[in-house]
């Protein structure tokens, strides 16, 4: 179901080819994420790490419709995001693994996902500080007259937080290119969003208190996120402002590896399993006529893919102790005194 | 040279570095049409347009965090955070983020900003809005402070500031904006974490920043009129980056130090540089270190209660003679 | 417990051991003398700081040490039983101290250098009642002559800055003056007692190792520039190895004048007045006193009274300041023979009479030639004079004595003919005449001033009823 302008627009063409490359993404996104939950296990990652195993479609939609210029912004489940974006499975299973291949070469960790040079802006562990940042980075875009727009993805439990709410009257009277997207998977750590919200849609129902339409869609059907996408990109490119998009969606993990997430009814997680984008999309491309033999290059592919990264950042050496204090100014040094 | 206020001072650095580079932007609240609640930005909607300065909504985080994602993606912004006791309401972007990032991301990211704010008291606007905030930066690696104390200084430290490619917090004190000063005319540009030694004695060497910096001066001429006490007196200007080689040179050269600050009694930056000198320049210490501060409690709206708080130089002059013989 | 080798003055960092009156194995009172020590100006008798028995002698006879070196070990009096090997070095394992006797605390290393009165004073002294209205001194008056500013309260409350300069420059504390709060030993006091250590002879380089702190900058190095060395000495030539007196003569000589620009400034006295007071009390005084009453009291009370009009020729200089003293200390130069020379200090010589001088003179002098001088009798000098005038010299320009600002030389009196000038008319007479001659420091006072000073003495000693002097 769809609500909104993804309701209102005929549908917009999505070629065979696209379907495939969502098809990829999504699959990439899942590969991924498995391997750093079966990492993880071997105690090869530390730390904590936030698994969006059953979230790829909106990872794969968005990354999709956006251009290479265009900003990410995310929270501390953000792995998808990143690969999206076109950074390596090495450097984030590296990064993970907090060695020498990673991302930041360890410095920031899993929660901190970063690669500014494929406009990923970065990861964010504070609830709701990365709305207020995205709309500076739509700001610019809009200043340098550059047609960028951000795209910025939060969860469901970030719509009660006050920077959610100054983000978005901010970057509605400024009608900065920003698109937010709501990724709500229906719990915020361990708690339904429904007990702790005063309206029944986190992100769609409060729209209207800034002047947005209100766009509700399915988001594990990655056709849906990519329509949407487009949209709302479109909107923001023209000068239209900016859009806030909720797509229901749901973790198949807990909120952490640290979480089983028992504390979602069995009947919930049993449906939400049926609609798993990955099989789902996979059925559709075969109804759509594909080939399947197309289908399994693909999974083979992806799957090589993964062990291979895996094999080079299992195996790269640890960060540097020299690394420990530097990069906190722009000159690379850390010195705050003479 | 021209005779400026601290507060046009202000206008003037930021005019000089708006003129210069077409990235640096200006937002924050009540700073275009109106100049600012302290008119220390009054002409630059003028001269630079709408789209370069910009007025807000009461939103301290959206405006910070907005500060931030310009900076990330090739602007260099000033925000106005009107009130230093505002950063409270801002404090994530500032420590968690704006802090942290260029570190986390391997050096990545870069964050040529700064945050300007209306700091201490003296004004009488209450305990919420007359606090004396620096040290609560200068506990967070990762950002730069300074606290000019004169018209010269504000313009220099301030055009300093916004070429810095890492983010600054810049401290006005706000019983400061209507002294007025000699500044240079033409491009002015005081680096930053450079020390001003204003004033050369052999008994003793005080530390001071923004406004207790002319107090301490007052005070230093009393001690040598009235008490033969011959003080260095040092504009400290920076607190990060710190210029400790200044402090630890003119110390060791009387053996006694003095800091003098506005912020309450706990942690304030003086309890740094205590120790910084008690552990390097332990063996020249001729007599104890003295911090004449604030003492550790919330500030007064009237008059004569706020006037007894801060530091005076009576106070100074009093902690001078205690620690000379 | 350590016998160390004391600083025996602000200028000493040697000494020699030169004869130990007591052996390893010998039982020692505490205050009894255990050995004789001697620097180039004086000897000494060293006391055992405690009772015990002598286990260890570290330094034998005719050693020279530096200052603060371990010369003996005391064994306290509850381990006295126990057999110390005589010759065996420190490493021997030390015999466990009984129950019954506490061990001491080892006491700081300045103690051995206090003067045994000190310890004794302490026994003596006992608290006064609440009811007393007398008040006991805490130290005896003796005492404070010899400890200077220890009796007041803060003398002992030494800053980091000063103790590490102590360290550095192995000063003893207790020689120092303190004008900070309550006696306070500041670290300026320390840092101008350096400087006149400097300008005097061979003072060792500071234990710290590399450059020295920018902060001594204050302390101005005054080292003199090292002489070109001389070939070697011609055939048949003999050499004359340097006595230590020579040597440390010869570099405060050559350090004075590399520091104070010395400028010569005579003045022709005609003692007249004096030599008639001198020959009418001449036997009377001799009996009475003991010595002779020579012309040379009779200069020092003038200079005396001179200087308090003209201070500045009784200062130092310390910077870029004068530091005028507060009284005259008169440094007297006394001939030593082969000893050398020495110049022994009289203390507040203005408030003496000319009587008081001229035995103070003496029995400096009697002193020095018996080798008697004690560290105190060096220390504080503000202006010199200096006597040539037993071989019947014209004149003699001399070297200031640092940190001191002028000396005076007084050379021979003999009789001459000079000019009488009365309302009659102009007359000749028969007079002993003699030159004086000051050498002054031209960074502290120019000529006009020393000029002045020089005619104020000739007018004192020309003019004053000598007679009710003596």
């Amino acid at each position: 179901m769809a609500s909104g302008f993804a309701a209102r627009s005929p549908q917009l063409a999505i070629s065979t080819e696209t379907r495939l490359k969502l098809y990829r993404s999504m699959l990439e996104c899942r590969v991924l994420e498995k391997r750093a939950y079966d990492l993880f296990m071997q105690n090869l990652i530390k730390g904590t790490s936030h698994l969006a195993l059953g979230m790829e479609a909106t990872a794969a939609g968005f990354g999709m419709a956006m251009r290479p210029d265009d900003y990410t912004f995310c929270t501390y489940r953000g792995h998808n995001h990143t690969l999206v974006r076109g950074v390596g499975m090495t450097e984030i299973l590296a990064e993970l693994m907090g060695n020498s291949a990673g991302l930041m070469r360890g410095k920031g960790g899993s929660m901190h996902l970063t690669s500014v040079k494929h406009n990923m802006m970065g990861s964010y562990a504070i609830i709701g500080a990365q709305l207020t940042i995205a709309n500076g980075a739509a700001w610019s875009a809009q200043y340098r007259g550059t047609e960028q727009v951000a795209v910025c993805f939060f969860g469901d439990g970030t719509t009660n937080i006050g920077a959610f709410h100054e983000a978005l009257n901010f970057a509605v009277i400024w009608k900065l290119p920003v698109v937010f997207v709501c990724e709500n998977n229906l719990y915020m750590e361990y708690t339904s969003i429904h007990d702790v919200t005063a309206v029944e849609h986190p992100a769609a129902d409060r729209a209207s208190a800034y002047g947005l339409e209100p766009v509700l869609i399915d988001g594990n059907d990655v056709d849906v996120v990519y329509r949407t996408a487009q949209r709302a990109l479109d909107l923001a490119r023209k000068g239209g402002g900016p859009s806030l998009i909720e797509a229901e969606t749901y973790r198949h993990g807990g909120h952490s590896r640290a979480d089983p997430g028992k504390y979602r009814p069995d009947e919930e997680v049993k449906a939400w399993l049926a609609k798993d984008p990955l099989p789902r999309y996979r059925s559709r491309l075969l109804e759509m006529g594909i080939n399947a033999a197309e289908i399994e290059k693909i999974e083979a592919e992806t799957n090589a893919e993964i062990d291979r990264a895996t094999e080079i950042a299992r195996n790269a050496p640890p960060p540097p102790l020299e690394l420990a204090d530097k990069d906190v100014w722009a000159d690379g040094g850390s010195a705050w005194r003479n | 040279m021209a005779q400026l206020t601290y507060r046009d001072a202000v206008a003037a650095g930021i005019a000089q570095e708006m003129r210069r580079d077409p990235n640096v932007v200006l937002l924050g609240e009540d700073v275009a049409a109106a100049g600012g609640v302290f008119k220390a930005t009054v002409g630059l909607l003028d001269e630079f347009g709408a789209k370069r300065v910009r007025d807000t909504p009461i939103s301290e985080q959206a405006i910070v965090g907005a500060a931030m994602g310009a900076a990330m993606t090739g602007l260099r912004p000033i925000v106005d955070l009107m009130f230093s006791d505002f950063f409270g309401v801002a404090w994530d972007i500032v420590a968690n983020q704006i802090a942290k990032t260029r570190y986390m991301t391997d050096g990545q990211v870069t964050l040529p900003l700064v945050i300007r704010s209306a700091n201490g008291a003296g004004s009488r606007f209450g305990a919420q809005h007359s606090q004396s905030v620096e040290n609560w930066s200068m506990m967070i690696p990762g950002l730069k402070i300074v606290a000019p104390s004169n018209p010269s200084d504000v313009k220099g430290l301030l055009a300093a500031a916004i070429r810095s490619d890492d983010p600054v917090m810049f401290f006005e004190q706000k019983s400061l904006y209507a002294v007025k000063g000699e500044v240079p005319d033409g491009e002015h540009v005081i680096d930053l974490g450079k020390a001003n030694v204003l004033r050369d004695g052999k008994d003793v060497t005080i530390v001071a920043l923004a406004l207790m910096v002319p107090r301490a001066l007052k005070a230093a001429d009393v001690l040598k009129e009235q008490h033969g006490i011959d003080a260095t007196v040092i504009d400290l200007r920076s607190l990060v980056p710190l210029d400790t080689q200044t402090i630890l040179r003119e110390v060791a050269k009387t053996g006694r130090l003095v800091t003098v600050e506005e912020n309450p009694r706990l942690c304030g930056w003086g309890a740094e540089i205590a120790s910084i000198v008690a552990e390097e320049l332990f063996w020249d210490l001729d007599g104890p270190i003295v911090r004449v501060t604030t003492p550790h409690i919330p500030l007064a709206a009237a008059n004569n209660l706020e006037d007894a708080q801060l530091p005076t130089p009576e106070r100074i002059v009093a902690g001078v003679r205690q620690l000379v013989d | 417990m350590n016998v160390l080798m004391p600083q025996l003055g602000e200028t000493v960092t040697e000494g020699t051991v030169s004869s130990w009156k007591k052996k390893v194995g010998d039982t020692v009172a505490a205050d009894e003398i255990i050995l004789d020590i001697e620097t180039d100006k004086v000897s000494m008798e060293i006391p055992a700081p405690i009772a015990g028995v002598i286990t260890e002698i570290r330094v034998q006879e005719g050693t020279t040490v530096e200052v603060g070196t371990v010369l003996a070990v005391i064994g306290s009096s509850a381990s006295a039983g126990v057999e110390a090997p005589a010759s065996k070095p420190a490493v021997a394992p030390a015999p466990p101290p009984p129950a019954a006797a506490p061990a001491q605390p080892s006491p700081p290393s300045w103690y051995a250098a206090m003067p045994p009165d000190m310890n004794t004073a302490k026994e003596q002294y006992t608290p006064p009642a609440p009811s007393d209205t007398i008040r006991q001194p805490a130290v005896s008056a003796a005492n404070v002559a010899q400890l200077g500013a220890v009796s007041r309260d803060d003398h002992q409350r030494l800053s980091p800055a000063v103790r590490r300069l102590a360290a550095e420059y192995r000063l003893d504390l207790n020689t120092v003056q303190g004008s900070g709060r309550n006696g306070r030993i500041t670290r300026r006091n320390v840092l101008e007692f350096i400087q006149r250590q400097q300008n005097a002879p061979a003072p060792r380089a500071p234990v710290a190792e590399a450059a020295a702190p920018s902060h001594l900058s204050s302390v101005p190095s005054t080292r003199a520039p090292a002489p070109a060395p001389a070939g070697p000495p011609p055939t048949g030539a003999k050499t004359v190895p340097f006595t230590r007196i020579r040597k440390l003569t010869a570099e405060h000589m050559v350090r004075s004048k590399a520091t104070s620009p010395h400028v010569l400034q005579a003045v022709e006295v005609d003692f007249h007045r004096v030599d008639v007071v001198r020959r009418s009390v001449k036997d009377a005084w001799k009996a009475r006193h003991g010595h002779s009453l020579t012309y040379l009291p009779f200069i020092a009370s003038a200079v005396c009274r001179a200087l308090e009009q003209f201070p500045n020729l009784n200062s130092s200089v310390h910077g870029d300041s004068l530091i005028l003293h507060p009284s005259v200390n008169l440094s007297v130069a006394v001939d030593l023979g082969a000893e050398g020379l020495v110049a022994p200090v009289i203390k507040n010589a203005d408030r003496m009479s000319v009587a008081q001088i001229a035995d103070a003179i003496a029995e400096i002098a009697q002193r020095s030639r018996a080798g008697k001088l004690k560290p105190e009798d060096f220390s504080g000098g503000t202006y010199t004079l200096s006597n040539s005038g037993t071989f019947g010299t014209l004149i003699t320009a001399p070297i200031i004595n640092q940190p001191q600002v002028a000396i005076l030389s007084t050379d021979g009196v003999r009789k001459k003919p000079v000019v009488v000038e009365s309302s009659e008319g102009d007359s000749i007479a028969i007079r002993p005449v003699g030159v004086l001659a000051q050498s002054f420091d031209h960074r502290a006072v120019d000529g006009a001033y020393s000029a002045a000073f020089l005619d104020k003495v000739r007018k004192i000693l020309e003019t004053s009823n000598w007679v009710v002097e003596v």
